[in-house]
């Protein structure tokens, strides 16, 4: 709503109540509270019009909402100006706001009439109120109403009137008000049951402005007679509410914007399409709403639901809004909520937002995942490299050295009975064959060691305990076999903790516990020695914990200075 | 018919068994190769030798698989696993498996082969 629009609507407002005021000083005081609670039912609907013109700029809900407010408060001005022809047309005006409320109700919530029969309906009622008005007032005597003297002339009238002729043109527009009032109530009813979502929730208002429809025309009609206060009290009571229910639900609509950011924010990261649908119906009060993914291939759009979706030409009261940068995504809404362009536009942002998070987010962890399957195969070719080392020293030089060896051995034998001193020079060799087959089997075990391949963890942390220096206890050891890459990684941990309880811990004693969880494999090495280590510091120990990562695992040390050292490797294993 | 003397040596090595062939000859005993598992259990079949001597590391099947079907043979022979690797490189496996020991091979002769034939394999044994 523009400031012009603004500034001219509160002065109307301000110049019609004091007009109002103005023309009934001094306050009748038979007629004050009547007067009174209809000047504040036309304030109210003057304002619910304010509210409408700045909430829903595109709808013409704010002139008909100002309109009826003015149809309530200048027939009072009219009537108390004591004027003979602004009397005559104050009492002949007097009825049209019930028209105008009948065409609000259907109107409602575009302003606009949904169809040629509605427009028809809402015209009918306009002419047959001022028809019947006008003729009523041609017969109408004022004298009939008890007013002489202290009554403005009857401009219209045509003689001296006609009691009867008045009494039953009110009696015929009575019964056509109620025919139309009918018709009326029940086109809104129909529009209220096939109103979904947004549309169902801003017809609420609706459910007041219709029943007061009603009763206006019942209360005030020629049909039947209700007491005076009945009749004055009970109208402005129910004219008020709608107006009044208006307004509160659009200071409510103003903090949706609000809550469309909390649903955005109370949204966990990575949330499932589902859960972010329903944080933006919420947001945007519509629980119709769609959120719809284009599929590959041309397929079309689905929405969370699975349920197809054609987003060029959506189905009849729904509307699209496209998701930037999402891919071709989109929302599918209550075709009302084009009065709120701005909500949406800021729903279809908000999506756009999570749903790129949420895609950034899937990156990531499928990168992730990708690094993890590299480094396990890296470390896995690693090892397969080793035992290839391995078994290639094994079926080579070591198969000849030991050949060699028995060779020399034997021409020693030999030498030694014919030549002593070849035979010494022979034996050296054989000495010399001897020690370097022992290195070289030394040097194979390092870069692989054969039990582990052979026999699996049972054969092998023996095989480790048994060489550790320090006086060390297997406690558990699993006799089943492992993945390749599981075996190897508990046994480097055992390795490289007896290396370091050797090397730095000045310890006693050792031990050695691994036990198979389902799942998982639990290899603890733990020493009575002087504590202290860190997994950070050395690199051995860092090195360990990233091969132990290698395979999805963790590395836990604990080492308090004086008290030990307890090295705890958790390894997923099936 | 052969000598209860006669040894089966079982390695994919030529150079080995040409050279253990060499030496076990030449200490007195009777000597047939085979290079592979599968030849080794016809091999023994026809040849009924008093000892095989079975690396581990074969190209079929390995030495404990080989030790496995010659023991299920009638008055099978005594079997002595050998390797370049050491008796704790394997572990259990050995002392589980029907052979009468190990030997590793850069401790061959035929004075710890007659050690096994008599039924004490002495220090050879693990």
């Amino acid at each position: 709503m523009n400031r012009a629009l603004r500034a001219a609507l509160v002065a109307g407002a301000i110049t019609a109540v004091g007009c109002f005021v103005w023309s009934s000083w001094p306050p009748n005081s038979q007629y004050a509270p009547v007067e009174i609670s209809f000047a504040v039912v036309g304030l109210s609907f003057m304002v619910a019009g304010m509210a409408a013109w700045q909430r829903w700029p595109a709808s013409r809900l704010g002139l008909l909402f100002t309109i009826i407010g003015y149809l309530y408060l200048v027939p009072y001005i009219l009537v108390n100006l004591a004027n003979p022809a602004a009397w005559t047309i104050g009492n002949l005006s007097e009825g049209i706001s019930g028209a105008a409320l009948a065409h609000l109700g259907l109107a409602w919530p575009t302003g606009r009439l949904r169809s040629r029969f509605e427009c028809g309906v809402v015209v009918a009622n306009y002419v047959q109120n001022i028809a019947f008005n006008t003729a009523a007032t041609m017969v109408w005597n004022p004298a009939f109403s008890g007013c002489n003297a202290s009554c403005p002339a009857n401009v219209l009238l045509i003689g001296n009137g006609s009691r009867s002729a008045w009494n039953t043109l009110g009696t015929i527009a009575a019964l056509v008000g109620l025919v139309i009032t009918g018709i009326v109530l029940t086109l809104i009813v129909r529009h209220w049951r096939s109103a979904r979502g947004w549309s169902r929730r801003a017809m609420i208002p609706l459910l007041w402005i219709a029943p007061a429809v009603g009763a206006e025309n019942i209360l005030t009609g020629n049909l039947f007679h209700f007491p005076a206060l009945v009749t004055y009290a009970l109208l402005p009571l129910l004219l008020l509410a709608g107006p009044v229910l208006f307004v509160i639900s659009t200071v409510r609509a103003r903090t949706a914007g609000g809550a469309l950011g909390t649903a955005i924010v109370d949204l966990e990261p990575g949330a499932s399409p589902d859960r972010l649908r329903d944080a933006l119906a919420r947001a945007l009060g519509d629980s119709t709403l769609q959120l719809a993914f284009r599929q590959p291939g041309g397929a079309g759009h689905l929405d969370t639901s699975g349920q197809a979706v054609d987003a060029d030409r959506p189905d009849s009261g729904r509307a699209v809004a496209p998701i930037a940068g999402s891919g071709g995504a989109v929302l599918v809404y209550d075709e009302g909520l084009e009065l709120e362009p701005q909500l949406v536009k800021l729903t279809a942002a908000a999506a756009s937002m999570a749903l790129e998070h949420t895609r950034l987010q899937a990156e990531v962890q499928a990168q992730l995942e990708q690094v993890r399957a590299s480094r396990a195969r890296i470390v896995e070719a690693g090892d397969a490299e080793r035992r290839r080392l391995e078994r290639d020293l094994h079926d080579g030089a070591q198969q000849r050295l030991v050949t060699l060896s028995l060779a020399l051995g034997m021409a020693r034998g030999r030498a030694a009975e014919a030549d002593p001193e070849l035979g010494a020079l022979i034996e050296s060799a054989s000495k010399e064959a001897r020690e370097a087959l022992t290195e070289l089997r030394e040097l194979a075990r390092g870069i692989h060691p054969a039990v582990l391949t052979e026999t699996g963890l049972t054969g092998a942390i023996q095989a480790l305990v048994e060489r550790s220096p320090v006086a060390t206890t297997i406690t558990a050891v699993p006799d089943g076999r492992y993945p390749a890459a599981i075996e190897a990684t508990a046994y480097f941990v055992v390795s490289e903790a007896l290396a370091n309880v050797a090397k730095h811990a000045r310890a006693d004693g050792a031990q050695v516990m691994i036990r198979k969880f389902p799942g998982r494999l639990l290899v603890e090495v733990s020493d009575d020695g002087a504590g202290g280590a860190r997994s950070e510091g050395g690199s051995g120990l860092r090195g360990l914990a990233d091969r132990v990562a290698s395979v999805g695992g963790a590395l836990r040390v604990d080492s308090p200075a004086g008290g030990g050292t307890r090295l705890e490797a958790d390894i997923p294993c099936p | 018919m052969q000598s209860s003397a006669a040894i089966l040596i079982v390695d994919d090595h030529d150079g080995f068994r040409a050279f253990a062939r060499v030496m076990l000859e030449a200490d007195g005993f009777t000597v047939a190769e085979a290079a592979t598992g599968a030849e080794a259990t016809e091999a023994a079949r026809i040849v009924r030798p008093g000892l095989v001597l079975l690396d581990i590391q074969l190209p079929d099947f390995d030495g404990f698989e080989v030790a496995r079907r010659l023991a299920g043979q009638a008055g099978g022979p005594v079997i002595v696993l050998t390797s370049t690797r050491e008796a704790s490189d394997y572990g259990a496996r050995i002392t589980s498996s029907p052979a009468a020991g190990f030997l590793p091979k850069d401790q061959l002769s035929g004075v710890a082969l007659r050690r096994f034939l008599a039924g004490s394999p002495g220090e050879g044994r693990t």
